[in-house]
């Protein structure tokens, strides 16, 4: 079982060569072998679930190697699990946007092996154990989303995908800066590129000089490492680059920047700046939940001034990943365990958003809910598109967080987390759920409810190929809504031993 | 004394050939008469007789370092190592010329004879161990430099070029000469090893004498390495020059006015701490500004090489980092970095040299949609532009890595959030050529001609070290770490 991680780490780069190496005129030659490789993918994480050993914080089916040995970096895999989760959406949400990309038809096999490559990148950030390598698959993300934004994308993509770029480029530079004074901070040792051996604290008495002032090493580094993340992530103020690069990105693309890149910078925070850099993290646990309070108040508000309905979704977007945030920085148990289930459940819920969204868009063309002229783009769609309604409407109120869905699991565990810290903050963070409900119930009733606007009357319900791929999707909403041990049981281990180590500080 | 300077010859057999090959090209190219047969047969014989020099400069390579010459010339792997670049750099410049039309037909053995002979000066500075040595080099390295700005000789571009170089340079060499006396009045020696003992107890008037004139001198060697402020030269001549000429420019005099930079710190500025201290803060202050300044001005230019000359301003920045830490980590660095940078750079003005050929301009939008044109060459410009900005997996972002480690070593972390920074904007303008070759539509679908075969054969191989270099890096830095400066 050793060598699973390179399976899946790899798998995908097999799939990419594969999809090279076909004739570029046998298209659907194409799709089916990028479909093949997510689907093994996929099974490949399924045969991770079921081997994992959840009753451990360990890291799991560890794969060290080393790669080079002047600096001591290692290509260094492991999971534990709060990865595991991430894993497992990881392969499930590519082999749903292999199956939704069907339709795309601009360079087939140039798309498809960008998002197989992308695919891959995502899981060595994940699995990515040493600094070195975490970084190195973090900013090569940047190159296949780069094109796929910038190739396949909606009128203003070239800004968006520079935006982008520029953006989590950004970010990343400071954290390289970082990462190399971790590396001489702990002495150039054979583990000074582990991010397990930096974990627990150890640089809290350490000061550096930046231009004359003397300033902590542990505080000045968290914010290098939390600008990085936070942009990820994003949080208010670093989130301006979302809207564009979502509205701008194809519809399979939105859905993996939603579902997981944005996972990647929470779980930035949980791996890498927080058990790093505790007392930090600590001292400033308020600031970063009031950030993450203006994002989900922000973010909601901001949705609610919509007229394009990708939009609104990428900043409800914001808003949810504001929960997220609120969670971790309220470093409890039921805060940390939530905040998880919160980037699985939004992974999967905002998916079924942006899938359902990019299907109306193959038929309409254009995704306003009210049109720049001021009349409505949609209307009456519940009557024409029932099956289409039926799937909307669980991803809707499962992104609402409605009880039975999985969106009301992961919300009312990290209201429960901060309360025991930030009161206030609570309190004002419910608004933000009632504004998510009214955003999400508005746009419902322009686009679902009323007359059956006449450019809606031949539009055709779901297929056979788009049901099939929505309905995992729903499974997982309403199952983990109504069960969700499975995922907790998965990270209890792993986020019990963050929640300690930063109760020490 | 005979035996003696045999002894050192066997040192100095890659620049005895060099001159070699400089005089018997000079002597081919007049005396032989058929035009275009002449030219390759001129073109094999240089390219061989320069291939051939690497064999003796890896076999001194294995041999310990030494002062030839009575103490003229150091020869040590530092020096040889940065000789094996510039002799590529050269080499791959020269095969460019062959196929550019930007060097008028019947200049071109021309070119390939002046290259060599800045080559020469350029592994005389490289290895220089005396004031006379240094400034002999920076001067066979100027005067021939001036000759190929002007080599477009029927534009206007190229006069100016040449004209404003040589007005810079000639200025600059003065002021580097007026430093050079007054520290050996101060001194009393022109020999680098007398001058790095008796820096040690320096102290008083002399201290300052030395200080200032070092100010000096240092313009003399930022002039060649256009570094901030004495880089305003670079993008004009870059963009007057012929392409080949600008290849050439980008690498072997910036290479050879580092590898004097980075002996000179070590010999004079670090063994007094009051020198060494005015030394890094002036070297960290022209790094952070020279990267600024390239890179912020880069962002606006519309001319493909202007840019590049630009960016290359911003990476000089970087490579100034490398000898602002004043250690040995610093200069490997400084070496892997111009391993990788001699290679984006051949890959980069190879691309636009053709393109520049097809279309007679450089702009932008000669890039327009090249993805559709050509893909092949598409994708190795762009991959070429990321591994310049720095973004993994290309050998770019390893030598951007390696300047960052030394630099927060030393714990200088002002200097690394600037340059944090500068990544930043470099990978703004860059993106915007990407941008143009990957998302730009293309006017005509016709395929570029021009990208011949062995062209493409050579700018792949020259691609490949780029990719490479930045997975498997290991062996190439290990080579770079081997580096020594050897003082007495």
């Amino acid at each position: 079982m050793n060598g699973i991680l390179n399976w899946i780490l790899w798998m995908p780069i097999i799939g990419m060569i594969a999809v090279l190496v076909t004739p570029k005129a046998k298209e659907n030659v194409i799709r089916m072998v990028a479909l093949a490789s997510t689907a093994v993918t996929l099974i490949l994480s399924v045969i991770l679930y079921l081997n994992f050993d959840s009753s451990t914080a360990d890291m799991q089916f560890v794969v060290k190697i080393p790669w080079i040995e002047h600096f001591h970096i290692n290509y260094f895999l492991g999971i534990d699990g709060i990865t595991m989760l991430m894993t497992f959406l990881n392969a499930l949400l590519f082999f749903i946007c292999t199956l939704s990309s069907w339709t795309v038809d601009k360079s087939v096999k140039a798309y498809f092996a960008l998002l197989l490559m992308l695919q891959s990148t995502v899981f060595g950030v994940f699995f990515a154990l040493d600094f070195f390598l975490f970084y190195v698959y973090w900013e090569v993300m940047l190159i296949p989303m780069f094109f796929l934004i910038g190739i396949w994308g909606g009128e203003n993509r070239e800004y968006a995908a520079v935006k982008f770029f520029l953006y989590t480029f950004f970010g990343s530079i400071f954290m390289l800066v970082g990462i190399v004074a971790l590396y001489y901070a702990t002495g150039k040792g054979p583990d000074s590129f582990n991010i397990l051996a930096h974990q627990g604290g150890h640089f809290v008495n350490e000061v550096v000089r930046v231009f004359g002032f003397e300033i902590s090493f542990e505080k000045l580094f968290f914010w290098f490492m939390f600008l990085g993340f936070a942009i990820k992530v994003p949080v208010f103020p670093f989130h301006t680059w979302l809207p564009h690069a979502h509205v701008q990105a194809p519809t399979a693309v939105s859905v993996i920047l939603a579902g997981v890149l944005l996972k990647m910078g929470t779980y930035g925070f949980l791996r890498i700046a927080f058990p790093i850099f505790p007392s930090a993290a600590v001292e400033y646990s308020t600031l970063i939940a009031v950030l993450g309070l203006i994002s989900v108040i922000y973010g909601a508000f901001c949705a609610m001034a919509q007229d394009d309905v990708k939009k609104l979704i990428a900043y409800s977007s914001v808003s949810h990943m504001g929960f997220v945030m609120l969670g971790i920085s309220a470093m409890t148990t039921q805060g940390v365990n939530g905040a998880v289930l919160q980037m699985f459940n939004h992974g999967t819920s905002t998916a079924m958003m942006f899938l359902l969204i990019g299907i109306i868009y193959e038929r309409s063309h254009h995704r306003w809910i009210v049109k720049p002229d001021g009349s409505l783009g949609y209307g009456g769609l519940s009557t024409k598109l029932p099956k289409f309604t039926t799937v909307f409407i669980i991803g809707m109120f499962a992104s609402m967080g409605l009880p039975g869905l999985s969106g009301f699991i992961s919300e009312a565990l990290i209201f429960l987390g901060i309360y025991q810290k930030f009161t206030t903050i609570t309190v004002i963070a419910v608004i933000g759920l009632l504004l998510g409900a009214a955003y999400l119930l508005w746009m419902f009733k322009r686009m679902f409810f009323g007359p059956v606007n006449p450019e809606c009357e031949n539009y055709t319900d779901l297929n056979a190929r788009e049901i099939f791929y929505m309905v995992p999707l729903c499974i997982c909403v309403i199952l983990f809504g109504i069960y969700p041990s499975p995922l907790l049981n998965v990270m209890k281990a792993s986020v019990g031993q963050l929640v300690e180590l930063l109760a020490k500080f | 004394m005979i035996q003696q300077l045999f002894g050192f010859l066997s040192y100095y057999i890659p620049e005895v050939m060099c001159v070699v090959l400089m005089t018997t090209l000079l002597v081919a190219e007049a005396a032989v008469k058929d035009e275009h047969g002449k030219r390759t047969k001129i073109y094999t014989y240089a390219l061989v007789v320069l291939g051939l020099t690497l064999i003796p400069l890896f076999q001194n390579l294995g041999k310990a370092p030494a002062h030839i010459f009575f103490n003229a010339v150091t020869i040590d792997t530092f020096s040889t190592l940065i000789k094996i670049i510039m002799v590529m750099g050269a080499m791959g410049s020269i095969i460019l010329s062959f196929s550019s039309k930007d060097i008028y037909s019947n200049l071109k053995s021309e070119f390939a004879i002046l290259a060599v002979g800045v080559l020469i000066g350029g592994m005389l500075l490289a290895s220089a161990n005396n004031f006379i040595t240094l400034y002999v080099g920076i001067e066979t390295l100027s005067i021939l430099s001036y000759v190929m700005a002007t080599l477009k000789r029927d534009e206007s571009t190229s006069a100016e070029a040449g004209l404003k170089y040589i007005l810079y340079g000639g200025l600059t060499a003065g002021i580097a000469l007026f430093g050079m006396s007054h520290i050996y009045g101060a001194l009393g020696t022109v020999q680098f090893t007398e001058i790095y003992d008796k820096v040690a107890d320096l102290e008083g008037t002399k201290l300052w004498i030395v200080i200032v004139s070092s100010v000096f001198f240092f313009g003399g060697l930022a002039y060649k390495v256009s570094a901030f402020p004495f880089h305003m030269w670079s993008p004009d001549v870059y963009q007057g020059a012929p392409i080949p000429v600008t290849t050439f420019f980008s690498i072997v005099p910036k290479l050879a006015g580092l590898t004097a930079l980075v002996r000179v710190s070590m010999v004079f500025f670090n063994n007094n701490e009051a020198l060494t201290n005015s030394w890094v803060a002036l070297l960290l202050v022209v790094a952070g500004m020279t990267m600024t300044v390239g890179n912020v001005t880069a962002i606006g230019q519309n001319s493909v090489k202007r840019m590049l000359a630009f960016s290359s301003i911003g990476h000089v920045g970087l490579m100034i980092l490398g000898v602002a830490v004043l250690n040995e980590a610093g200069f490997r660095a400084l070496i892997f970095y111009s391993i990788v940078y001699m290679f984006m750079t051949l890959c980069t003005f190879y691309i636009t040299s053709h393109l520049n050929d097809m279309y007679g301009t450089d702009n932008y939008d000669v890039f327009r949609g090249l993805i559709y044109k050509h893909p092949v060459m598409a994708l190795v410009m762009v991959g070429t532009l990321l591994s310049l900005a720095g973004i993994p997996p290309f050998s770019g972002f390893v030598a951007k890595f390696s300047i960052f480690n030394i630099v927060i070593e030393k714990k200088y972390y002002g200097i690394a959030v600037v340059a944090a920074v500068n990544a930043v904007i470099s990978v703004y303008y860059y993106l915007r050529l990407a941008k143009v070759i990957i998302f730009g539509k293309a006017d005509g679908a016709e395929a570029v001609t021009g990208f011949g075969r062995l062209n493409q054969g050579v700018i792949v191989a020259f691609f490949i070290p780029v990719l490479f270099l930045g997975i498997f890096w290991e062996k190439i830095f290990t080579l770079a770490g081997s580096a020594l400066i050897f003082i007495r």
